[in-house]
């Protein structure tokens, strides 16, 4: 599919397919053209090329009102001159479903919001959750095929928007339909997808399991936008293995790294290592194969509460290592600013990402 | 050491600041809008000016079936134009605020320009328009749909087009107002959740905009209701109003209490509208206090 | 989601609706035809009647008297009262002063005009340009506090704290700050009591005495007793000139932008 607006191509031929009953999640920066391929589901815009399928049927002509998708909004946009029984009963009562059904449902709707006493309220009397539980009401009381979600917990504070994470799970079990979820939060998706399509630019980066896409990203722009990584530049030295080659980092020498990437020697590449990956500590390391150990000094340390980060510097580079740390205040050789430490990481746990100019 | 009685200092300041208006407004708005009420119970003099005693006889005089057809027709009129003004004005301010910034401050001024001119100016415009040799009655003539009998002026219908003519920018404004503020997201919402096009936009686009939809209604509706020139330059006799009627009473037939009592009539007739609203407000406001105050 | 353009389409109509009958009365200013609309070549011959006729200097010069005058006195008392309605407005005199000032916003004119009227009748005052004067400035003054008052409560008072912060006194406060500050919210107020004084008609017509007549008097005398075409020619000028005016005020503040 498709879409532009004026010069800018919010969806640019973009492929995708979702399975019957999965938490499917589109990830990316404001503007990565996630909220318009939602919009293109929904029916509120059309694509300038390719269809829109559900259940093998083409609904790419059909108007909104007509699929049978629904949408929580970002603001919600609950109708503020209607009560919470009113606003989930607006679908039914526009598809002209008999009144004792139409109460049912709502009721039913109502207990599994658990807001029964709320329901002669105004939107503008509720809670900032409560608003957003009523949108969700609201869209599958009318037992849509999908239900998209568009940023629906991002007007929400940090606690609550934890709770209504574990919420929208539970009621993502209860009803078994499949959920569109469109998010910039990373958190968000990788707690609550089966599976994630990470976006840029209008494309699809990569689309993967939760873990895949973390462990394994496949471009640069996936390795940083979903959590931290180092980036270090280099070049392929030669392959002995067939799952393994050695590369040379400038400015830092040489390093051992998986090769899931096929690649050949003199090929330029970024060698891509995670922060918790790489262990810390005042002694050097015993060698071991496939062990990559480099001497670095300390320069910045971030308390964070469960972990602390530090930023070494180690040859040319600047490289941050997260610690969780078991002790802290009895640490028996806590590492400190300016320490002289060692930095190490097992082969497989960096991965390879080609041709990529680090983004950082 | 305060001379004007208890008055603090800022309290008299106060009275400074506001004085100039109060006094002004006092003199030139409260005494003649009392002078409407007190003039109604007293005798005209031959001579066009107000005569000593006091009569019932003027007030008794507006029962008059004369009157009364013309108290009904400027209520009618008056509804009539207000109605087709926001059956217009609610697409046109639709348009607007849906339009492109760029689209939106050009329709604006488009909306707007027109009322530079005069108002005497517009309201001659279309007496030559509807002239019996002007344009429209040769377009109407050619495309057969009017005789050469048929009389575009000086009858109601002229009334209402001149008069939805100088009220609908009027009407445009507060809708647009109310429509450009309005989130139409809750549209989309409305869509989603199967509302069909029309349906979208009579539950939750017109509750939406209401409160511009109130003010619409007044701004056209109460000076409707008083108006004067309009009826007085296209509606001939069969189109006159409260308003002309009151002119007539002053500058013809020179006798001020009939006027005076016909105004207290048009006085009272703005004033239930405009009460009206504001009582539907307070109860709205007072119910949502009270629906907001349960936890 | 396709919008639908029917709201599109009765936009369209509602413009065309505006500007039909103010096209068809600039076509007809140069139209030597009297009463025909029947075109009749190109002419400058209203206007030359227009220009030679010293009715029409006369009610353009009483016209601007009236307004120059009505829009300094409205200006004065407008600023100050809408300074009054901010500064006290949680008052029960302030409640009372509100509401006076709203009501000939809504009052019809007529209602105003015979009001106006039988008080200078019964005051025994003549009427005149002077009497044209005070009723106008009744209604202006409104135009001018409402359009100041929206100026001031967008405005932020702490700049006044900061400047006796910094050691001004009130004087210097009100000629540097405030006045300066509220300054087109006070043009705005003046232009618009101008412009209604020259434009307003019904309470003219109520309060004005036999000699004292303003342009739009005597517009209706055109339009109630002959010369339609130079009506026609006279309104065309008008339109021009606010046009101009309006259009030269917005460059003016947009460039000062």
């Amino acid at each position: 599919m498709s879409k532009r607006f004026g010069a800018v191509r919010a969806v640019d031929d973009v492929s995708l397919e979702l399975k019957k009953g999965e938490f499917f999640s589109l990830l990316g920066p404001s503007g990565c053209g996630k909220t318009t391929m939602l919009r293109l589901a929904a029916g509120f815009e059309v694509p300038d090329a390719g269809r829109v399928f559900l259940d093998g049927r083409d609904i790419t002509d059909l108007p909104p009102n007509k699929r049978p998708v629904n949408t929580v909004f970002q603001s919600y946009a609950l109708f503020p001159h209607m009560t919470v029984r009113d606003n989930i009963a607006f679908g039914l009562t526009v598809a002209k479903r008999p009144k004792r059904e139409v109460r049912d449902e709502v009721d039913r709707m109502l207990r599994l919001i658990r807001m029964e006493d709320q329901a002669d309220k105004k939107p503008d009397q509720l809670s900032g959750g409560q608003r957003q539980r009523v949108a969700v009401a609201r869209a599958l009381v009318n037992r849509p095929r999908v239900l998209l979600l568009d940023e629906p917990l991002a007007a929400l504070d940090l606690k609550l928007r934890q709770k209504m994470l574990i919420e929208l799970d539970l009621v993502h079990d209860e009803v078994g339909i499949t959920f569109l979820y469109v998010t910039h939060d990373q958190a968000e998706a990788m707690s609550l997808s089966d599976r994630i399509a990470v976006m840029d630019g209008g494309r699809i980066e990569q689309v993967g399991a939760p873990a895949e896409i973390y462990e394994s990203p496949r471009t640069g722009f996936v390795a940083a936008f979903i959590g931290d990584t180092n980036f270090l530049e280099g070049r392929v030295r030669e392959c002995p293995e067939a799952d393994y080659c050695r590369l040379e980092i400038a400015g830092l020498g040489e390093a051992a790294s998986f090769n899931d990437r096929q690649v050949r020697p003199e090929q330029a590449v970024v060698l891509s290592v995670r922060p918790e990956k790489i262990h810390i500590a005042h002694d050097r390391p015993e060698d071991a194969p496939r062990r990559n150990g480099f001497p670095a000094e300390v320069e910045d340390v971030i308390y964070l509460g469960a972990s602390t980060k530090y930023w070494v510097r180690a040859g040319d580079h600047r490289v941050q290592v997260l610690r969780q740390h078991s002790r802290y205040f009895y640490d028996d050789r806590p590492i400190r600013w300016k320490d002289r430490v060692w930095i190490w990481w097992h082969a497989d746990d960096g991965f390879m990402l080609e041709g990529v100019k680090s983004p950082q | 050491m305060y001379h004007c009685g208890d008055l603090t200092p800022k309290q008299r300041a106060e009275w400074l600041v506001s004085l100039p208006t109060l006094a002004w407004l006092a003199l030139f708005l409260v005494i003649p809008a009392a002078l409407i009420f007190v003039l109604a119970f007293r005798p005209a003099d031959p001579y066009g000016g107000i005569g000593a005693g006091w009569t019932l006889e003027t007030v008794r005089a507006l029962w008059a079936p004369s009157n009364l057809a013309i108290a009904v027709r400027t209520l009618w009129i008056s509804l009539l134009t207000t109605a087709v003004c926001l059956v217009l004005a609610v697409p046109a301010g639709y348009t607007i605020a849906r339009a492109s910034e760029k689209w939106r401050n050009r329709l604006l001024m488009l909306v707007i320009v027109p009322f530079w001119t005069s108002f005497l100016v517009r309201v001659f415009a279309w007496r030559s328009l509807l002239h019996p040799e002007g344009p429209v009655k040769a377009l109407l003539q050619a495309a057969g749909l009017a005789g050469p009998e048929t009389t575009l002026l000086y009858n109601p219908a002229a009334v209402v087009l001149v008069m939805v003519y100088t009220f609908l920018p009027f009407t445009i404004l507060p809708i647009y107002a109310a429509a450009e503020k309005f989130d139409f997201r809750i549209v989309e919402a409305a869509r989603d959740l199967g509302a069909r096009p029309f349906q979208a936009f009579r539950k939750v686009f017109l509750p939406g905009i209401s409160q511009g939809l109130l003010t619409a209604f007044l701004v056209v509706f109460i000076p409707a209701l008083g108006s004067y020139i309009i009826p007085d330059l296209v509606g001939g006799p069969s189109g006159e109003m409260l308003g002309s009627k009151i002119a007539q009473r002053v500058f013809t037939d020179r006798n001020l209490p009939h006027a005076s009592a016909l105004s207290a009539v048009l006085v009272l007739a703005v004033m239930a509208p405009l009460v009206a609203v504001l009582a539907l407000q307070r109860k709205k406001k007072r119910a949502d206090i009270i629906m907001g105050e349960s936890p | 989601m396709r919008r639908s353009r029917f709201p599109v389409a009765v936009t369209a109509a509602v413009l065309a609706f505006f500007y039909l009958p103010i096209i068809v009365l600039v076509a007809n200013s140069f139209n030597p035809a009297r009463f025909s609309s029947r075109w009749q070549g190109f002419s400058l011959v209203w206007y030359r009647r227009l220009f030679e006729s010293p009715e029409v200097w006369q009610a353009l010069k009483n016209t601007l008297i009236v307004a120059v005058a009505v829009t300094a006195i409205s200006v004065v008392l407008g600023t100050l009262a809408a300074f009054a309605l901010h500064r006290y407005a949680a008052s029960r005199l302030q409640r009372v002063h509100y509401t006076l000032i709203y009501a000939p916003l809504v009052v019809p004119e007529i209602l105003m005009g015979i009001g106006l009227l039988m008080a200078f009748v019964a005051a025994g005052v003549p009427l005149g340009l002077v009497t044209i004067i005070l009723a106008h400035v009744t209604f202006c003054v409104s135009f001018v506090a409402m359009t100041v008052l929206g100026r001031l409560q967008d405005f932020d008072f702490s700049v006044v704290e900061a400047a006796r912060d910094l050691g001004a006194g009130w004087g210097r406060i009100v000629r540097k700050v405030l006045v300066p500050m509220l300054m087109p919210g006070i043009a705005a107020g003046a232009l618009l009591a101008f412009t209604l004084s020259v434009d307003d008609f019904v309470i003219t017509f109520f309060v004005a005495g036999p000699g004292a007549t303003t342009l739009p008097l005597r517009i209706y005398s055109m339009i109630k007793f002959g010369a339609p075409p130079m009506i026609n020619a006279l309104s065309t000028l008008l339109l021009a000139v606010t046009v101009t005016a309006v259009l030269a005020s917005r460059r003016l503040s947009r460039s000062k932008r």
